[in-house]
């Protein structure tokens, strides 16, 4: 039996949830970790994993596996381990709730904010011409288009409020939720924590209006429980940053202030 | 007591609709029509904020979310199977799934409502639809009905059937030497008809080069459960009609 599991560092959002699951579960895989930086999940080699060029991508005795929230469930009943779906069908429907918010409503808000901010810096030394090339690469239509719209930074600011709005609410549901049970699911871990943690650990230093010990006592709380989880500490110790990337927002962020980097 | 809130048996309703009706579960139908608003009021709203149909109700437990509610039903109620048994084509099945639920639904919506509008709004008085449109409290549904009342923009459609052709021709594939989409008929035929059946009303040109999904559109309609569900809407032809449905995918 082999399990490999293809992802980007620095581990966060569906690359996490899905490398969480599996430290959850206690199975060994084999790390095959990509650059998305330079582009290595556009690439031929990894094309032929996954068609779409999407990451992640599980692949499990040559079945390859993607789209998180069903591999996570395949994951959980494949393997042997600590179950990661609530045995009470409540608790259960709870946990589908919210691996859905979190994956559409807050991830593809997060997405669009995010790629906005990081993708004119990453790319923004290649000419339009040398840019759309890569984008000639990218297999779904949905991806170029959005991969332009970020390099060209046109994305109107309403729909980028309109998404921040939506991150908004959804970090003071969770607040709401954690607030008066110890799971986001109910009393057990669960698949919608895995996705919560994965989603959520980078918000309290990135976004700190939204997730804050005055705002969302609770979610801190929760955030500092779920670390003292064997699975989390392990795959935050594997986490490695992507230095050059940070270093080169800071600088532009800087530059735009006019203050220093 | 199950309780169901739906609408016509097409889109997220009808997948409910036939998945009870596929496990022979009996219901309480509760009719709610969203081009009166009614998901709106507060007692249906108390029940799903955001004023989406359908909404389960199993003896006080409420469940939305076709997909969700689905997973819910065949775990309650496992007698008669909708999911396979093999790990592996039960992720194939909640794929199918996801791709319905991500854009499926929305691609079809959308093409369905630009058909429909007219004859569905045909003498409602404007300002009252606006006012009604005004006053839908989750503001992500508010957006959507307001763009919903005027004509999608081409552009908007061009996408919205863009992402319909993948599925489609990985459903064409899977068909193609096969009864159903994954092993026996399973909640994915259940999810995927309930949108798919909409496109020899709306867009039939898709359906052109696609014998084997045109076949499995006649099989599942054939279904006995399917024929019973589809007959506690009131639309004598469901898939003709429609309502605003789920908004498009906003990023990527």
């Amino acid at each position: 039996m082999t399990v490999e599991l293809y992802f980007f560092q620095p581990l966060g959002t569906n690359s996490a949830r899905m490398y969480l699951a599996l430290l959850e579960k206690e199975v060994q895989f084999i790390e095959r970790e990509l650059s998305g930086r330079l582009f290595e999940h556009l690439q031929p080699a990894y094309l032929k994993i996954n068609p779409k060029g999407q990451v992640p991508a599980l692949v499990h005795d040559d079945m390859v596996m993607t789209e998180g929230g069903p591999t996570n469930e395949y994951i959980d009943e494949a393997f042997d381990g600590p179950p990661l779906r609530p045995a009470d069908l409540r608790e259960r429907c709870a946990m589908h709730w919210w691996c859905r918010v979190i994956d559409i409503e807050f991830g593809r808000s997060l997405m669009m904010v995010n790629w906005n901010r990081v993708v004119p810096m990453f790319a923004g030394a290649k000419s339009r011409e040398e840019f759309e090339a890569i984008l000639e690469s990218v297999p779904l239509p949905d991806r170029r288009r959005a991969w332009r719209r970020a390099f060209l930074a046109d994305t109107p600011i309403e729909q980028i409020d309109e998404s921040r709005r939506r991150m908004a609410a959804v970090a003071a549901r969770v607040e709401q939720t954690l607030a008066k049970q110890p799971w986001l699911a109910g009393q057990s871990y669960s698949l919608a924590d895995i996705d919560l943690y994965s989603y959520f650990y980078f918000v309290p230093e990135w976004m700190p209006e939204l997730v804050n010990p005055k705002a969302t006592p609770a979610l801190i709380d929760w955030l500092a429980k779920a670390i003292e989880r064997p699975a989390v500490a392990e795959m935050m110790r594997r986490r490695r940053d992507d230095k050059g990337l940070e270093t080169a927002v800071t600088a532009a962020a800087a530059l735009k202030t006019g203050g220093q980097a | 007591m199950i309780r169901l809130y739906h609408w016509e048996a097409h889109g997220a309703c009808a997948r409910v609709m036939f998945c009870l009706a596929e496990k022979g579960l009996d219901y309480e139908s509760r009719y709610v029509d969203p081009l009166a608003f009614e998901q709106h009021k507060p007692e249906l709203i108390a029940l799903n904020p955001t004023g989406q149909l359908p909404i389960l109700d199993d003896a006080g437990f409420v469940c939305v979310e076709a997909t969700d509610i689905c997973d819910y039903l065949e775990e309650a109620y496992p007698a008669v199977a909708l999911m396979p048994e093999a790990v592996v084509d039960r992720w194939r099945v909640r794929v199918w799934q996801k791709h319905v639920d991500e854009y499926v639904a929305a691609s079809i919506g959308q093409l369905a409502w630009q058909q429909a509008r007219t004859t569905m709004f045909a003498g409602r008085d404007t300002a009252a639809l606006e006012a009604a449109v005004a006053a839908i409290a989750d503001k992500g549904r508010r957006d959507w009905w307001k763009l919903s009342l005027v004509p999608y923009p081409d552009d908007q459609l061009d996408r919205a059937r863009e992402r319909l052709v993948p599925i489609l021709v990985a459903a064409e594939e899977a068909l193609a030497h096969a009864d159903w989409l994954v092993g026996s008929f399973s909640l994915a035929d259940i999810a995927l008809y309930a949108y798919l059946a909409f496109l020899p009303e709306v867009a039939a040109d898709l359906l052109a080069d696609r014998p084997a999904i045109a076949a499995w559109i006649g099989r599942v309609a054939a279904r006995p459960a399917v024929r019973t569900a589809s007959a506690r809407g009131t639309a004598a032809r469901p898939f003709a009609v429609a309502a605003p449905g789920q908004e498009e995918m906003r990023w990527g």
